[in-house]
């Protein structure tokens, strides 16, 4: 019998538990040559923020052991070029489409949501609107407004959470920092607020100094830290999230095989997203879900549910 | 654009800590073309972890076996293949780790990628202006130019540190060879080449320049070009991620301060004045 690998987000079902994380495949577009996404079970895209961000200063990443920096600073085209030049493109995928939402203020963050909610109209489930759901960006490290002064306090999550609830019955995903004492104090806060699940983690802070130019590597100084070296903080902190909250839990952070993602789903994630993982093979997402089959097929599991129930005490 | 497994046909040193890899080209990719790039996945480890971008320096159709004999042994030892090449330089243990791989072993790559150098203009001279290790693509296009019965008016100007750095590479005939300590050629770099030689070059006629190679070069060579006129398709260099333009890590700074192109994707052949190459790594 084939393994049955629907994960259900809210009322959203995937067809599979694999997502292309934000941030590291645009909108879709870019990769459209070397990945199919019809395969995967959703894109998350590049975060959109309400006015277009240019982005931060050059070089904004370098290369670590196992691992990648980045300071992008949430460079993207704005809301109104997203509507315009994005949304079109999102319409024709055949795998859910989760748009990531940045924001400098709560109000930011209201406004994008309602305002594509606007565009895209009421939610109907398996309906191709081209949005089924929104990933909020309580996490990324490398704006000074918004972004992690969100994700760090679970008063704010709540508050933004709600917020948000109340403009959409699309899927909510909010998407968490590592960068925190108790991440399952957080994961509780996005789940009171009306969340349909959490997502972790988004990049750890980190830095690297040239020692010969005695210069940061990034211009700004620090970056996010991703790529299989963040990948046991990732496991622990999704087995951590999942013990506090009811909702499903999203892996994300250095996957970059079946057996790196059967070790986020074996720790209570009811789905993965590969992203540093695509940049070293675009054909990863795909042969990470492969893996995930035959694992399953060789071990006669019936559901992709029934994973985070096998990891023994 | 393809992922695909090539073949290493040639990894051979060519300079010190220079190397030429040459892969044989799954044409279902597409032609590349000279200022284009491919990515490598030298390791199937996670360190190094992301993939290189390698600037092709040739590329040769696919051929038949009838005419192999005619060939040299590289040639020959393609099969008929359709084959790419580029040079680099080991700087790192990434590219330590490629130069290490052996003929006849196999290597992940992605591409054609990036934006390629405009075609001269009818009348326009080409002065193509390469910076050390930056020769590669320039050998690429000025073999484009001098494409047979069609061939196009072309000065290539390699700059070196010295003579000792020269690399075993045949160079086209008439090719200037510019050193900076004089110990070969022309002493100074093919910015200071140019602008000595630019009145003449421009009382020849209508000229476009192409340049690749070090950050500072390239400023010079854009302030060049912006002093005398003359339109500059110029190659940058950043690190890349993606190397598809999702990712946005390749940034550069616009001249206009308007925000930033991608290395990747806008370019890596850019218009001269539309980068702030000042501000370049």
């Amino acid at each position: 019998v084939k393994p049955d690998l629907r994960v259900r987000i809210g009322g959203l079902e995937l067809s599979n538990p694999v997502g292309l994380a934000s941030g590291t495949f645009g909108y879709g577009s870019e990769y459209e040559e070397l990945v199919d996404t019809d395969s995967v079970g959703a894109l998350y895209t590049k975060a959109v923020t309400l006015e277009p961000r240019q982005g931060n200063p050059v070089p904004r990443i370098v290369e670590t052991p196992s691992g990648m920096l980045n300071s992008i600073g949430l460079a993207n085209p704005g809301l109104d070029a997203f509507l315009k030049d994005k949304l079109p493109g999102l319409r024709s995928r055949r795998c859910a489409v989760f748009v990531n939402v940045a924001g400098s203020s709560e109000e930011e963050y209201v406004e994008v949501v309602s305002r594509i909610e606007a565009a895209v109209g009421a939610w109907t489930p398996g309906g191709k609107s081209g949005v089924d759901g929104y990933e909020i960006n309580v996490s990324c490290p490398n704006v000074r407004h918004g972004g992690l002064a969100f994700g760090t306090d679970p008063v704010q999550v709540e508050r933004l959470t709600r917020a948000l609830r109340d403009s959409t019955d699309r899927p909510l995903v909010v998407k968490l920092t590592p960068n925190v004492a108790d991440i399952a104090g957080i994961a509780k806060a996005a789940e009171a607020g009306g969340a349909d699940a959490v997502s972790c983690i988004n990049t750890l802070v980190g830095m690297v100094i040239d020692t010969r130019r005695r210069v940061s590597a990034i211009a700004l100084g620090t970056g996010g830290l991703s790529g299989p070296a963040i990948r046991p903080i990732g496991v622990a902190c999704c087995y951590k999230a999942a013990r506090a909250v009811g909702i499903p839990v999203i892996g994300i952070g250095g996957i970059m095989r079946a057996e790196d993602a059967l070790q986020y789903l074996l720790a209570g994630a009811r789905a993965i997203q590969v992203g540093t993982g695509t940049f070293v093979d675009p054909r990863c997402a795909l042969s990470v879900l492969e893996g995930i089959g035959s694992w399953m097929e060789e071990r006669d599991v019936a559901a992709v549910a029934d994973i985070a129930g096998m990891l023994q005490a | 654009v393809r992922q695909f497994e090539a073949e290493i046909l040639e990894n051979r040193p060519v300079a010190e800590a220079w190397r030429e890899l040459v892969i044989d080209w799954d044409p279902a990719a597409g032609e590349p073309r000279a200022g284009q790039f491919f990515m490598v996945r030298v390791s199937t480890f996670s360190d190094p972890l992301l993939r290189r971008p390698l600037a092709f320096s040739s590329f040769r159709r696919a051929f038949s076996s009838f005419r192999r004999a005619q060939l040299d042994d590289g040639a020959r030892a393609s099969d008929g293949k359709a084959r790419a090449s580029a040079i680099y330089q080991i700087r790192g243990g990434a590219t330590r780790l490629l130069s290490e791989l052996a003929t006849g072993s196999r290597i992940d790559v992605i591409g054609p990628l990036g934006k390629a150098f405009p075609e001269p203009a009818e009348g326009e001279t080409a002065l193509l202006a390469g910076g050390g290790i930056g020769l590669g693509p320039l050998l690429f296009m000025d073999d484009i130019l001098s494409g047979g019965d069609a061939a196009k008016a072309r000065r290539l100007v390699l700059g070196f540190r010295s003579s000792s750095l020269l690399p075993s590479i045949d160079l086209p005939e008439g090719t200037v060879v510019c050193t900076d300590d004089g110990s070969s050629g022309f002493k100074g770099s093919p910015v200071d080449w140019l602008s000595r030689n630019a009145r003449k070059a421009t009382e020849d006629g209508l000229v476009r320049v192409y340049g690749c190679g070090p950050a500072p070069m390239l400023a010079a060579l854009a302030g060049l070009s912006a002093e005398l006129g003359w339109p500059a398709s110029l190659s940058a260099e950043q690190w890349m991620a993606c190397g598809v333009g999702a990712c946005m890590g390749c940034a550069l700074p616009r001249a206009d301060g308007l925000g930033y192109l991608r290395a990747c994707a806008d370019g890596p052949v850019f218009e001269a004045g539309d980068v702030d190459w000042k501000a370049g790594r």
